[in-house]
């Protein structure tokens, strides 16, 4: 497709852990081919915490599922490359795959609720996750061991360890997948909604508690959310998908203060401010589109207050608009001089 | 949990006891009586010997005497005598005919339980192939087939055509005319001995799934069934009593198959489709996604975590199963003209023998309870959600 190499790194300097180059993926349907990964290229260097953000449906969980490949049957990779450490993740065999797992990226999934069996104890099941991965094999004192230091990592009393999943409360359960994540010493962990379903205060709670773990350990993190607000605590970098494409990428507080992309200023402006000056937050109208038949030219056109006839034709290629900040966009420029002129 | 057993045992003999009442009142009230039915068309019975005959077998009294009579009987333990057979205790033909539908249909419960929850398991986990549509439209086929004409079929072809298998009945009496054992010890030893070895491969798989390693685990479920047929075959070749009985054994094993292969043919696929459906529910969970993520083979992430969460409602539709087990055994039993419970559950209606009935169908509930009651305890076993707390 395209030989232009982007680096988009933000950190950099830190050694590239993780990169995603021309990612394309597809699902098959009976209904057609829905395009739901689209050209996506992102890097993310070691120790670095990054968010996705995007509405339901943008792709992002599919990207998240991609790295640890573990996408849908029907899912295909036209093209692009998912680089760990230098190692094409979409080459492996699914033998050397299934020993990435864990091992190396480990996942926080979407209503961790669900993340537990509920026929097996919770300590069993981080267990399970130890006997697959230490070589050589730990023996039964080391794991008890590493269970019981992780829970008190995460901030639980490692008695709870011996329970079954719906003996614990949400937030229990929530720090407890965050110790399962953590069990096998994996270099970049997942979190895909991590907090949704919990109420503010202890969602609070565990986002500080996730940054004090990922800098004391030194650990890459990759949120996913819908939420700007919580990726905005946590990261330092933010990639932000609309329908499949990555339309804006950059330093979390260059992307949050001066957004270059409609959708990203207008997912924004969405959210009312507190503290900042008194304004009506801007409603995003219409829905994503069908990616069934994604519209030509810019996928974000149909909704985007400021289209213009070459948005319609042309696709915009990700242009480097500042020194870490890359926007999907014709008129990248003007967005936020244009944004003030809303009603 | 002792308290759970405890209350779960007092239920269950108020329920008998409600069950008993209902099938004894109902059974009575059926128009006619034993003895009309033997006498009323012969005229040269006189009046008197009809009322003697009503009163040597307790109908001329009151219906509530009769009633008190049989339930203190009952409950110590005599169940009366058959009118039909008079004076043979009702216990005494019970107990001959109990063995061989306890053996003829647990055999065949245990053998399409299993077809149907491995079928179910491998059309879940691999969806979408050709195979599965072909597993699919013929389990349900046969799932639709009325089982008399279906056994027919299968008679025609195995006993007739091809002449494999013997026609009916449970033996060959030519093999048995010398036989120094009634068909009964047989039918009674070849129900423990296949019972023990069951217990020691359920205890091996139910250990097997609580290991993590997935070596042992293979190593305990296929341990297991060596165990087990090993038991067996050092039973019936290894010891002095088996060797005895091994031949009349072999016969019986031999004219069950017919009857066990015709009841898995026909009701696997409900066993299968239930497995495949509470599978596939499963397959969606995130946990199971949770598995894969951890990197445990998809074996593992197959058996231990989808199957074995798939497995609960599988299990509750047994309860059911141990139900049909008798209902279905009385087509069953006429057709393979097996003389087991089901037949003389007929037999004993139709002729209005009154105390065999109420024995017959006094077994069928207590089967049922007490299968009730298993699957209760197992479930809680397998589920720790329901599992029951000392405070619950």
């Amino acid at each position: 497709m395209t030989t232009r190499k982007l680096p988009l790194e933000v950190s950099a300097g830190r050694s590239r852990l993780l990169e995603v180059d021309g990612l394309v993926m597809r699902y098959d349907t009976e209904a057609g081919e829905v395009s739901a990964v689209e050209n996506v290229t992102f890097s993310l260097g070691r120790g670095e915490a990054m968010g996705l953000v995007g509405e339901s449906g943008c792709g992002k969980t599919s990207v998240a599922l991609s790295l640890l490949r573990l996408a849908p049957d029907n899912a295909r990779y036209q093209s692009g490359s998912i680089l760990w450490e230098g190692v094409d993740l979409l080459e492996l065999s699914d033998q050397k795959m299934r020993e990435y797992r864990w091992a190396e990226i480990s996942m926080v999934f979407q209503g961790a609720m669900n993340a537990w069996n509920p026929v097996y104890r919770v300590g069993e099941q981080i267990r399970e996750a130890m006997d697959q991965h230490f070589d050589p094999p730990l023996n039964k004192s080391e794991k008890d061991q590493r269970v019981d230091s992780l829970f008190q990592l995460v901030g639980l009393d490692p008695a709870l360890q011996t329970r079954y999943p719906h003996e614990l409360s949400g937030g229990m359960r929530q720090r407890a997948v965050i110790a399962m994540a953590l069990s096998c010493e994996p270099k970049l962990i997942i979190a895909d909604e991590p907090t949704t379903a919990l109420d503010v205060i202890v969602q609070a709670q565990i986002l500080e508690e996730l940054k004090e773990i990922q800098e004391d350990l030194g650990l890459s993190i990759l949120y996913i959310s819908h939420d700007m607000a919580v990726i905005a605590q946590v990261t330092e970098t933010i990639g932000v998908m609309y329908a499949g494409k990555l339309v804006e990428f950059g330093s979390t507080r260059e992307v949050f203060h001066r957004p270059r992309h409609p959708y990203s200023y207008l997912l924004l402006s969405s959210i009312p401010s507190v503290t900042g000056p008194r304004r009506r937050p801007v409603s995003l109208e219409g829905t994503p589109p069908n990616l069934l038949a994604p519209p030509a030219g810019c996928r974000f056109h149909p909704r985007c207050p400021w289209a213009t006839e070459q948005c319609r034709t042309e696709e915009p290629p990700m242009m480097e608009i500042g020194p870490s900040q890359w926007a999907a966009c014709w008129n990248s420029e003007q967005v936020p001089e244009m944004g003030e002129q809303l009603p | 949990m002792i308290r759970y057993v405890t209350r779960r045992l007092i239920q269950m003999v108020f329920l008998f006891l409600v069950f008993l009442t209902v099938t004894w009142f109902l059974l009575y009230i059926l128009p006619g009586d034993s003895v009309a039915l033997k006498y009323a068309g012969n005229p040269n019975i006189p009046p008197q010997a009809r009322e003697v005959a009503m009163e040597r077998l307790g109908l001329d009294k009151p219906v509530l005497i009769q009633f008190r009579d049989y339930m203190f009987n009952f409950f110590q333990g005599d169940l009366g005598v058959s009118f039909n057979q008079y004076p043979r205790p009702v216990v005494d033909i019970i107990a001959e005919r109990l063995p061989r539908t306890l053996v003829l249909f647990l055999a065949a419960l245990v053998t399409y339980y299993w077809a149907g929850f491995v079928a179910g398991k491998y059309l879940a986990w691999r969806r979408g192939n050709r195979g599965e549509m072909l597993i699919t439209v013929s389990g349900v086929g046969l799932y639709s087939m009325f089982l008399p004409f279906f056994a027919l079929m299968l008679i025609w072809l195995f006993s007739v055509q091809l002449g494999l298998l013997p026609l009916s009945k449970f033996l060959d009496p030519e093999q048995w005319r010398d036989a120094p054992f009634m068909a009964n010890q047989v039918f009674m030893r070849l129900f423990w001995v296949t019972l023990a070895g069951g217990i020691a491969m359920f205890g091996a798989s139910f250990f097997a799934l609580r290991t993590r390693s997935r070596r042992l685990e293979r190593g305990l479920k296929w341990g297991g069934f060596v165990l087990a047929a090993v038991w067996i075959l050092f039973y019936w070749w290894g010891t002095e009593s088996g060797q005895a009985m091994r031949v009349y054994a072999g016969d019986i094993g031999f004219h069950m198959i017919l009857p066990v292969l015709t009841l898995t043919l026909i009701a696997f696929a409900g066993v299968m489709l239930l497995t495949r459906s509470s599978m596939l529910e499963t397959l969606r969970e995130d946990y199971i996604l949770t598995a894969r993520a951890k990197g445990l083979p998809e074996g593992m992430v197959r058996d231990r975590h989808a199957a074995r969460t798939a497995l609960l409602p599988v299990v509750t539709s047994l309860v059911l199963a141990v139900a049909t087990v008798i209902d279905g055994g009385v087509i069953t039993e006429a057709v393979f003209s097996w003389p087991g419970m089901g037949e003389i559950l007929i037999s004993s209606v139709l002729s209005e023998d009154i105390p065999v009935a109420v024995g017959a169908f006094s077994f069928i509930g207590i089967m049922a309870l007490v299968g009730h009651f298993v699957v209760d305890v197992l479930y809680g076993l397998l589920d720790p959600r329901i599992r029951v707390t000392e405070h619950g």
